[in-house]
């Protein structure tokens, strides 16, 4: 099958300053890809210009058969969706309005929701488990809560592509795992790629299908889990020495 | 009976519905008996039954009728407009800076298009003798934009919203100075007209300024209203807007501009009124427990109306024959508010 999501000699960074250059990608539908790498190495600064939340550099995203510059809004939002770390403050909404933003770009001109949009919003709450809060003030929820609602408003955009910007942040691990199980099921079931970043590493090794190390001012590996899961890439990407790593790597901790 | 998730997914929306007809139907009656008051009461009181005769017979005596149709009507109709119209430059402005305490006044919106109408005021006046209203509205916007675009210069480097007030304030205060200069080398036939302007009044409406008001506020709100949509988006910030489809960059210079077109009308035809931008969105909100662009946009159109109407009559009627200026009153109810947000928000930031 052909990649949906493809990045050639792409060139990202801020205000017409390139942090990260040439960088090759590619992710087909069905597939999970994670992005690794040490804090500020620029993991956001990639999704955002492969979500044309910033403009690129140079270089090209395809998704799809079209360069992402060259698709019009709508259309791309119907296309990808995304959950960012950026903290929303919307004032009295109730979780219901939130997720249901997620239709905004099926719905007409006064955005009124029909029984198709209504139907479909229903499922991605009950998908993430927050059928219970839809009456429930936004900003009255717990940290976790939020992200799951974000969540449910990325999956009722019905995309092709979802993008998530550490979207572990504010889970403690129950939530983790069900949004592993979410995504996994989005990818396999609704074929949609997948595309995030992390800051768990073991975690990365337990979902994705492909992994992108990002150091420095380009990819410093890109590959299947098993290539790029070895000791040398990963003590090199977040600069530990062999102590640090049987410290972090140990197993045994956890037995049964 | 336990209730399904299908009951809690049916009640959601009928129970708003209802709350939104009760709203909108308590505010019609509350404009309703404010306008009646409105024309009843004054230096001269007119009975109910009379005013109705008057305005849906046309007849009546004489005195009374002109009171009503060349005084107090115009009037009327002048606060309501342009309190819609200020209610509504707040609440985008609101939207557009994600902030609750944003509004034409405490931004030194206000104050810019001020600035600009007297400067405009005294050149005219001096050169050709008389200003139309169309120019003063034109004059307005102009200084509106100047605040404005000082204003968004500055929010490109301060993130925090209570700074970026602080800067409007000062804004407010060199716009004020500027227009205190002018007054005070004004010649005084200008100042007599300057002076009572520039505090803000509803009084000397006619009906040419409230119909041409009236157009350049309907058109506005009309074209507000109808950006419902993208509107509700920018509720969850930029970022957000952005990956569902609006063009941010296009919807933010309209944002400003239907917002300072709104509140310059009201610069140009009542000078700066304080406060209204910021407290009828916000009691709107908390009335409707929503902030679904679609329900409050009408809303604070009446709502803003409504308020104006009420402080008026208090600016026209508590210390008669001695008249308030309308900013006066509407600081007095507004003011509170404001704090009372402020509070509201620290609170839920922790």
């Amino acid at each position: 099958m052909d990649y949906f999501v493809k990045a050639s000699k792409l060139t990202v960074g801020y205000d017409g300053k390139a942090l990260i250059k040439d960088m090759d990608f590619a992710v087909k539908k069905g597939e999970i890809l994670t992005l690794i790498g040490p804090n500020g190495s620029g993991k956001s600064t990639i999704l955002k210009s492969i979500t044309r939340q910033l403009e690129k550099i140079s270089g090209a995203v395809y998704i799809g058969e079209n360069e992402i510059n060259e698709i019009d809004y709508k259309e791309m939002a119907k296309t990808v969706s995304v959950l960012l770390t950026e903290r929303v403050r919307p004032e009295l909404m109730t979780c219901y309005d939130v997720v249901a933003l997620g239709r905004y770009p099926y719905t007409g001109k006064m955005g009124i929701l029909d029984k198709e949009d209504k139907k479909i919003i229903e499922e991605a709450m009950d998908i993430v488990g927050i059928k219970e809060l839809s009456n429930r003030d936004f900003q009255k929820l717990s940290d976790g809560q939020r992200q799951r609602v974000l969540l449910a408003r990325a999956i009722c955009q019905k995309p092709s592509v979802i993008v998530l910007d550490e979207p572990t942040s504010y889970l403690d691990i129950k939530y983790k795992v069900e949004l592993f199980e979410i995504l996994k099921k989005m990818a396999k079931e609704e074929n949609v790629a997948v595309i995030l970043s992390l800051h768990e590493i073991e975690l990365a090794e337990k979902i994705s299908d492909k992994i992108m190390c990002v150091k420095g001012d380009r990819i410093s590996c890109f590959g299947t889990v098993e290539e790029v899961f070895k000791k040398d890439i990963i003590k090199d990407l977040f600069d530990i020495n062999d102590e640090e790593f049987e410290m972090y790597f140990s197993k045994g901790i956890l037995v049964d | 009976m336990k209730k399904t998730d299908k009951d809690i997914f049916n009640e959601y929306g009928s129970f708003d519905k209802v709350r939104y007809g009760l709203f909108f139907f308590f505010m019609l009656i509350l404009f309703v008996i404010i306008t009646i008051l409105n024309i009843n009461i004054g230096s001269v009181n007119i009975s109910v039954s009379e005013i109705f005769k008057i305005i849906f017979f046309k007849e009546g005596e004489s005195g009374y009728y002109n009171i009503i149709w060349h005084i107090r009507l115009p009037r009327i109709c002048m606060a309501a407009i342009l309190g819609g119209a200020l209610a509504l430059s707040g609440l985008l402005l609101q939207i557009f800076f994600n902030n609750p305490i944003a509004g034409p006044y405490i931004l030194g919106i206000s104050s810019g298009a001020k600035m600009v109408v007297a400067l405009t005021l005294v050149y005219f006046f001096k050169r050709v003798g008389h200003v139309s209203s169309i120019a003063l509205v034109a004059a307005a916007f102009v200084g509106s934009m100047i605040s404005i675009a000082f204003i968004l210069f500055l929010s490109r480097y301060i993130k925090s919203m209570s700074v970026l007030i602080i800067g409007g304030i000062m804004i407010n205060y060199i716009c004020s100075a500027v227009t205190d200069f002018v007054v005070t080398f004004a010649s005084d036939s200008d100042i007599i007209n300057l002076h009572g302007w520039s505090l803000g009044s509803f009084s000397a409406s006619n009906w040419r300024d409230v119909l041409i008001a009236f157009v350049i506020v309907l058109i506005t709100s009309i074209i507000v209203f109808l950006l419902s949509k993208p509107i509700s988006a920018f509720l969850l910030g930029e970022s957000y807007a952005k990956s569902v489809g609006v063009n941010v960059k296009i919807f933010r210079v309209v944002l400003i501009l239907l917002s300072s077109i709104l509140s310059a009308c009201v610069t140009a035809f009542a000078g700066p009124v304080s406060f209204v931008g910021i407290a009828v969105p916000h009691l709107v909100k908390r009335g409707l427990k929503t902030s679904k662009p679609v329900v409050v946009i009408p809303a604070c159109f009446l709502g803003g109306g409504i308020f104006c109407m009420l402080c008026d009559l208090i600016a026209r009627t508590a210390f008669s024959p001695t008249e308030l200026n309308i900013s006066t009153v509407t600081a007095i109810f507004g003011a509170p508010i404001v704090i009372i947000v402020l509070l509201g928000n620290s609170k839920r930031r922790d």
